[in-house]
């Protein structure tokens, strides 16, 4: 993999996350108890060779700057070795953004250059997968490819959300269609593909604006030799609710199917040093992923704690995702919730309260209830299912009445607090 | 990083009292606290109080704190200037080959301090938990013009024996040092932290190196001897927790101490974080009929049994039905199903078969090996020790290191001892 560059599409802001992802890209976004998104493909890298990382980065970088930083959890901070973040920059000519993943490309296209690599490896940052990927560099050598693609195969109800191709009996790919709502194809494009260096300089010539549809889908029908190699692992784009809360919750299963504890293919992660988790007297944990840092003395069921959470005498969480220095103070209840960092839940308060709506508009929640970064909830609020407090709410945005589903707290963004 | 400060720390003691756990690491290297090793603690104090430029001086058995310790990452110690060096004793043409006391150790070492711009010399040991600003003794010791400054620590009365006990004026001016006195009216113990000036270091080490009559040790020798000679000798007193976990009751005890409800050493305190070298592991495991109490669980753990009273080490595994009571487990072991653990230090990477008691029945005879460290009920397993399933351990036994299945062919009774390989060298 030494004549490869791998660069990692990282940029996005995502709406579908909605206050999880607020103040930092979807790959910054902690997941299954002590990871960032973009820690799968940035330790799929490092164990699978590849040595140079770009992350192209936009929406709200900061975080994921912060995570990445020198590239040390990954060794990628050696004399051969090196991740070096892409933010849009501006030139005398051109004022900076990237309109889309392939513009993106085309705008650090000179790091592409520098790298002499022979072959371009794109990913996403959003992704959760293990996945080797000499395996697809092999694929792609073997039949001379111009591009090669990783798929898998989806339910037909999943094809709205993929690039869906179709192939031949070896694997060369004939279609492309760009989230189809109904297609004959089962294979989705996991967004993880190598290009032929000269193949992606020629087609960014053009300025193209999105690399599955400006670019993929142009190369299929001129006839290039597009060749698809199919991943059978675990795989799944969290980018929006329901599949962000299922993906961390398929970890609490008897036999997870993404596996953490694998000693040949360990997730690594920037690490912050935190004492072991602390279990006090009255405390009763079962079917749940706890993180060093954690102090419990309450109940803790069928949920992923991440480091520093506290969860004091007779408080009780339940089917939740809940991150880092959380606290949720004595007799406080969270059920069926996502809750950010450094949320307090004030003394006997009850989060995901009652039975979700059926509101089709509340679908994208998925029953659940979100509290985004440094909310306050004050003791003894009752929050619905299927209540969005925004990022930074204070305890005087509650008022006294019980938030029912649909209800939303606007977001406190740290640019108002100074105004 | 605060310039012109430097710190040797003395990392080479045998550990003997520590039986097993220091049989094949250094008793720096042991681990502590569900997750660290007893230098960290020393290593953290450092670079927390702004000392980035070390010296640990090792002897005995210095690979797993090598390992450890490596360039020093976890401390920032991995600098461009300063930094972390491990010193080994070399062997030098007029010098006998090991170190003689700590004294020596120091004074073979001097070498270390040519090239740099030092007033004073920091002097520690690694086998202690506590946490420290050494900023404090620096200026405690400037304060008072001292030669040297000796950071004491009030112990038990009945436990003067142990230390090295500081008579002081109401200055903090030291005016007596007795090593391990029967019996004293004092009860500062000197924690083995030491503020020297430099010159005067040398000239008393140069000095010490020629006397035939002497240990060549500070405690021993070189403190009482410069107290003798009225030199400006100052004792510091620590209030806060601090501990030498040399032996095994205190290295036991302040283990379970961290597992009150009001620990007297905080491991949260964002201000004052120790740190160590920590392999990259996912968040413990509670499964399905998982249940654990009153412990310290790291990263890595699996816990689909019990544990209670307890200290787990990263990726320790309790399977369905077994439990865990009153112990210490380090990194790696497996408990398997329907197992038994109470009281009992289980070293790295053993595996307790399943159905097995370990730490079983009433008898409390002492072990017949290690009589003075295992009579009060506490067992020990060393590191890869196999259990064979359904076997019976009694109370203050000591099963060896990398003894297997096939070694225990019956249940040991209380006190017993199963063997394993000697130690290579």
């Amino acid at each position: 993999m030494r004549d490869a560059i791998a660069l990692v599409l990282a940029g996005g802001g995502g709406e579908r996350l909605s206050v999880l992802a607020t103040e930092r890209a979807v790959s910054a976004v902690p997941f299954g108890g002590k990871y960032r998104i973009i820690d799968f493909a940035l330790s799929n890298c490092c164990h699978s060779g590849v040595r140079r990382v770009g992350v192209i980065t936009q929406h709200a970088p900061a975080s994921l700057h912060d995570h990445v930083g020198s590239g040390r959890a990954w060794d990628l901070d050696g004399r051969e070795s090196g991740i070096v973040i892409l933010q849009p920059f501006m030139t005398r000519d051109q004022a900076g953004w990237y309109r889309g993943t392939a513009d993106a490309l085309a705008q650090n296209w000179d790091v592409i250059e520098e790298s002499r690599a022979a072959r371009v490896l794109v990913l996403s940052g959003d992704h959760v997968y293990k996945m080797d990927y000499r395996a697809l560099m092999a694929a792609h050598q073997r039949v001379s490819a111009a591009v090669t693609l990783a798929v898998l195969a989806v339910a037909p109800d999943q094809v709205h959300r993929f690039g869906m191709v179709t192939t031949d009996a070896d694997g060369r790919v004939l279609g492309f269609e760009e989230k189809p709502q109904r297609t004959d194809a089962h294979l989705a494009s996991m967004g993880v593909c190598v290009f032929e260096s000269e193949v992606l300089r020629e087609a960014l010539r053009g300025r193209p604006v999105d690399l599955a549809l400006d670019v993929l889908r142009v190369l299929v029908r001129s006839g290039a030799r597009v060749q698809a190699c199919e991943f059978d692992g675990y795989f799944e784009d969290v980018g929006q609710i329901s599949t962000y809360y299922r993906a961390n919750l398929d970890l609490l299963r008897p036999d997870p199917r993404l596996l953490l504890h694998d000693a040949r293919w360990p997730i690594l992660t920037r690490d912050e040093e935190r004492p072991p988790v602390l279990l006090l007297p009255g405390a009763d944990v079962a079917g749940s992923l706890v993180a060093n840092g954690c102090r419990i003395a309450g109940r803790v069921r069928n949920s992923v704690l991440f480091p520093g959470v506290t969860v004091r005498a007779g408080a009780e969480v339940t089917d939740s995702v809940v991150m880092q220095d959380v606290i949720v103070e004595p007799g406080a209840k969270v059920r069926a919730a996502i809750v950010d960092k450094l949320v307090r839940v004030g003394e006997g308060a009850t989060v995901g309260a009652g039975d979700p709506s059926p509101d089709p508009s509340l679908a994208w929640l998925d029953g659940l209830t979100l509290i985004g970064k440094d909310a306050e909830i004050p003791a003894r609020a009752t929050v619905g299912r299927q209540v969005v407090v925004g990022v930074g709410a204070r305890p005087s945005d509650f008022g006294g009445e019980a938030l029912a589903p649909g209800a939303r707290i606007a977001d406190h963004v740290a640019t108002q607090e100074l105004a | 990083m605060i310039a012109n400060r430097y710190a040797f720390i003395l990392a080479g003691g045998v550990g003997s009292r520590l039986c097993l756990l220091s049989e094949r690491r250094a008793k720096p290297a042991v681990p502590f606290g569900g997750k660290y090793r007893i230098i960290d603690f020393t290593l953290s104090n450092c670079v927390n109080s702004g000392i980035y430029d070390v010296g640990v001086l090792t002897q005995y058995r210095p690979t797993s704190l090598r390992q450890h310790i490596g360039i020093g990452r976890p401390w920032d110690l991995d600098r461009t200037r300063g930094g972390i060096q491990l010193l080994q004793p070399s062997l030098d043409s007029n010098e006998s080959d090991w170190y003689l006391g700590t004294a020596d150790a120091i004074y073979r070492n001097l070498v270390h301090l040519r090239r740099r711009t030092l007033d004073h010399l920091l002097v520690l040991s690694g086998d202690h938990v506590y946490k420290m600003d050494y900023n404090i003794l620096y200026a405690f010791h400037e304060a008072n013009r001292a030669s040297v400054t000796v950071a004491v620590t009030e112990v038990p009365a009945d436990a003067v024996g142990a230390y090295g006990i500081l008579e002081t004026e109401s200055s903090g001016r030291v005016v007596g040092f007795q090593e391990k006195p029967r019996a004293s009216r004092s009860r500062l113990a000197s924690m083995g932290v030491y503020l020297f000036d430099r010159r005067s270091l040398i000239r008393w080490l140069t000095e010490d190196a020629t006397l035939a009559d002497s240990n060549h040790d500070f405690g021993k020798d070189l403190l009482p001897r410069l107290v003798a000679r009225g030199e400006a000798v100052y004792a510091y007193h620590f209030r806060d927790y601090w501990q030498d976990v040399g032996a095994l009751d205190t290295y036991y005890q302040s283990n379970m101490d961290l597992l009150s409800d009001r620990p007297p050493l905080d491991l949260s305190d964002p201000s004052w974080l120790v740190h160590t070298q920590s392999a990259d592991r996912p968040p413990v495991r509670f499964e399905a009929g998982g249940a654990a109490e009153r412990s310290l669980i790291a990263n890595g753990c699996r816990v689909a049994g019990r544990v209670v009273r307890s200290v787990l080490f990263p990726g320790v595994v309790v399977a369905p039905g077994a439990v865990v009571r009153d112990s210490i487990v380090m990194n790696d072991t497996i408990v398997m199903r329907d197992a038994a653990v109470d009281h009992a230090i289980l070293d790295k990477e053993v595996v307790v078969g399943e159905g097995a008691r370990v730490g079983w029945g009433d008898a409390m005879t002492p072990n017949q090996a290690c009589p003075d460290h295992l009579a009060h009920g506490l067992l020990l397993v060393g590191k890869e020790a196999r259990l064979p399933a359904g076997v019976t351990v009694g109370r203050n036994a000591r099963i060896g290191a990398f003894v297997t299945e096939q070694e225990i062919t019956a249940d040991v009774p209380a006190g017993g001892v199963v063997r394993g390989p000697e130690p290579e060298h």
